[in-house]
């Protein structure tokens, strides 16, 4: 390293002058100094909109006056919402009992649910095979991880290419054998379990390369132990694998929650937010209606729900490894 | 393996039939262990690659042969990857959202190695409340910020009586809050990167008379090169594949920076809807990604791990 060139003599003047200013803050100082330029664009663009779309949730709509926001109504935006008396501004009910997959909590709710526990399924047992040694790992790993690195439009159009009744093949094929109907993509719950199917194709992977990290870091020598006390396949992972990776799972599990709450993307080239409403879906047609109080009511409402799903996952965690946190 | 040399060191008379019967059995179960392997790896492959199939076929699909439509290819049209272009300038949409990825890549990479550094190396007071709100921001939904975002870069918002840019329709509606958004991503990454250089490296520059600014780009930033490339990577990724943003701060005109969310969804508007086509694009803004993951295997797979977990 050369390190000859870096002394401070020889700057030019006014250079040298700046550089004698920095070198005598101290180090809060300069950290503070170095750290403006990324909480200048952290404050506009995701600090200070979080506190405003709180704010805004706190006043009435006013779609049709020139004004953004109507006056001052505390909660009532969210007890509307909440008690179901919002339904005719929302272009589906917020919760519906007789049909529920056609609202956006249950539709939300289930689709988050049901992607989770397939993708890890799918995702520790992918994680499994990879962690084997074979010839032609690395070209299957590769393989394996491109459906996660398909742009979410693409995701969403190659599950409308399959699934729609004109030249969708296995749509075509899954209405000819009568589990769905003449026109899936355009009934709801048909139209929900091809979104599903499109998050697990896309993002199972992401589980399998968390867990293969928590795969690999566990010591070699447990599992030479386990053998020589005669564990079978079965008895190895069931006592050393699962409980060393659970951990890691977990983890893996959460970040799809939070991911699948936010569900949007792959909603809109599929079937679209009139047939699988989902939360987000409410947030943004009602920010295209201009009923600001509504639509960040919802997005609170939103972040208020993924926050309590992470708590899910993370106080018993943190109750049975609390060194580890 | 040990208990098995021990067997075959002796005669088949010498063993019993329950011996016999065991090893056997041990061998067998390796044997269907190895065959179930095979199966689920085809399962796995055939998951992952048969939707890329069905695009290739459809795209190499008239449109007139639709209704003979099977598993296997009937024709060999390359020509709709051609028109896909004349109906839909598609190239256009791709340039945008490659320029665009680009940009927030630059951003993130110079503010967030910055910062990264300062978290990963330096002590100071409020460092980790700091460091928490930062991360906090990963949690929240997009949804959360778009409306007071898509007012401000709309030309909605005034301070002090003079009102904001209008970036609506141009880069910075897309690359500004997508670059907040990876930021928490990319700092986490890179602090844990920069922690894991040794002190004795920055001290002794220092102490041979380096400034911060000279230890920091010609000590820490060459050892932090492979933590920097892999949130290159992984932010050009993340850019090029959103949804949210990029589909609601753009008008979906292609001269106002739309990105290939808008490109791929206007096949579906088109007057007759050209499945070939839309099978024909989806293939082309697909490339990119491939390359990338092809090229950056290991570097995608240590930073969504690093990401995730805690070394």
């Amino acid at each position: 390293m050369s390190l000859e060139r870096t002394d401070r003599t020889g700057l030019q003047r006014p250079y040298g002058t700046a550089v004698d200013w920095l070198e005598d803050l101290s180090e809060t100082q300069f950290a503070y100094l170095m750290l403006v330029p990324v909480f200048l664009l952290m404050g506009v663009m995701a600090f200070w909109p979080l506190v405003r779309t709180f704010e805004m949730s706190l006043f009435a709509d006013a779609a049709t006056a020139p004004a953004p926001i109507g006056e001052f109504v505390g909660l009532e935006n969210y007890v509307d919402i909440v008690r179901g008396e919002r339904t005719a501004s929302l272009p589906r009910p917020f919760w519906d009992g007789d049909r529920p997959l056609a609202s956006a909590i249950p539709v939300t709710f289930v689709f988050t649910a049901g992607v989770v526990v397939v993708e890890t399924l799918l995702g520790l047992t992918m994680a499994l095979v990879l962690n084997e040694n074979f010839e032609g790992r690395r070209w299957l790993r590769m393989t394996l991880i491109l459906p996660w690195a398909v742009p979410i439009v693409i995701q969403g159009m190659i599950f409308f290419l399959l699934f729609n009744n004109s030249v969708g093949i296995a749509g075509i094929w899954l209405s000819e054998i009568g589990v769905f109907t003449r026109n899936p993509l355009s009934t709801p719950e048909n139209a929900l379990l091809v979104v599903m199917v499109a998050d697990v194709w896309k993002q199972t992977p992401f589980i399998a390369l968390l867990v293969l990290a928590g795969l690999q870091s566990i010591d070699r020598d447990l599992y030479e132990v386990a053998r020589v006390s005669g564990a079978t396949r079965w008895e190895r992972f069931k006592t050393v694998t699962f409980p060393l990776v659970l951990p890691t799972l977990l983890v893996a599990m959460l970040f799809r929650s939070i991911g699948a709450m936010k569900i949007y993307g792959t909603i809109v080239p599929i079937a679209g937010c009139n047939t699988v409403p989902s939360l987000s879906c409410v947030v943004v047609s009602t920010f295209n209606s201009r009923l600001y109080g509504t639509s960040t009511a919802v997005a609170v409402l939103m972040a208020v729900i993924i926050g309590s799903l992470m708590m899910f996952y993370i106080i018993p965690y943190a109750r049975t490894d609390a060194g580890g946190v | 393996m040990a208990t098995e040399t021990g067997l075959t060191d002796r005669t088949d008379e010498d063993r019993n039939v329950l011996e016999r019967w065991s090893r056997l059995a041990i061998l067998d179960s390796d044997r269907v262990y190895r065959g179930l392997f095979a199966v689920i790896v085809g399962f796995f492959l055939l998951i992952a690659l048969f939707p890329f199939y069905w695009l290739l076929l459809l795209a190499l699909t008239p449109e007139r042969l639709f209704s003979d439509l099977g598993l296997v290819p009937i024709a060999f049209n390359v020509a709709s990857f051609i028109e896909a272009f004349q109906v839909v300038p598609f190239h256009w949409y791709m340039l945008n959202s490659i320029v665009m990825a680009l940009m927030t890549t630059v951003i993130v990479i110079v503010i967030g190695s910055v910062a990264g550094y300062v978290f990963g190396r330096l002590d100071f007071r409020g460092k980790t409340a700091l460091l928490l709100a930062v991360l906090i921001i990963s949690y929240f939904p997009p949804t959360a910020f778009l409306i007071p975002v898509f007012n401000l870069l709309t030309g909605n918002v005034e301070v002090l009586g003079i009102s904001s840019p209008r970036l609506y329709n141009g880069p910075g509606a897309i690359v500004l809050p997508l670059s907040a958004l990876v930021m928490p991503l990319a700092i986490y990454i890179l602090a844990t990167f920069f922690s894991q250089i040794p002190d004795g490296l920055e001290d002794a520059s220092r102490i041979e008379g380096s400034t911060r600014l000279g230890a920091l780009y010609r000590v820490i930033m060459p050892l932090a090169a492979p933590g920097v490339a892999t949130i290159a990577i992984l932010t050009f990724i993340i850019t090029y594949n959103e949804f949210f943003f990029s589909f609601l701060m753009t008008n979906g005109e292609p001269e106002n920076w739309s990105p290939i969310v808008w490109g791929i969804t206007r096949y579906q508007g088109t007057r007759a809807i050209q499945y070939n086509l839309m099978a024909a694009a989806s293939i082309v803004g697909v490339i990119p990604m491939a390359l990338i993951v092809v090229l950056a295997q290991e570097k995608i797979v240590s930073g969504l791990t690093a990401g995730a977990l805690k070394e």
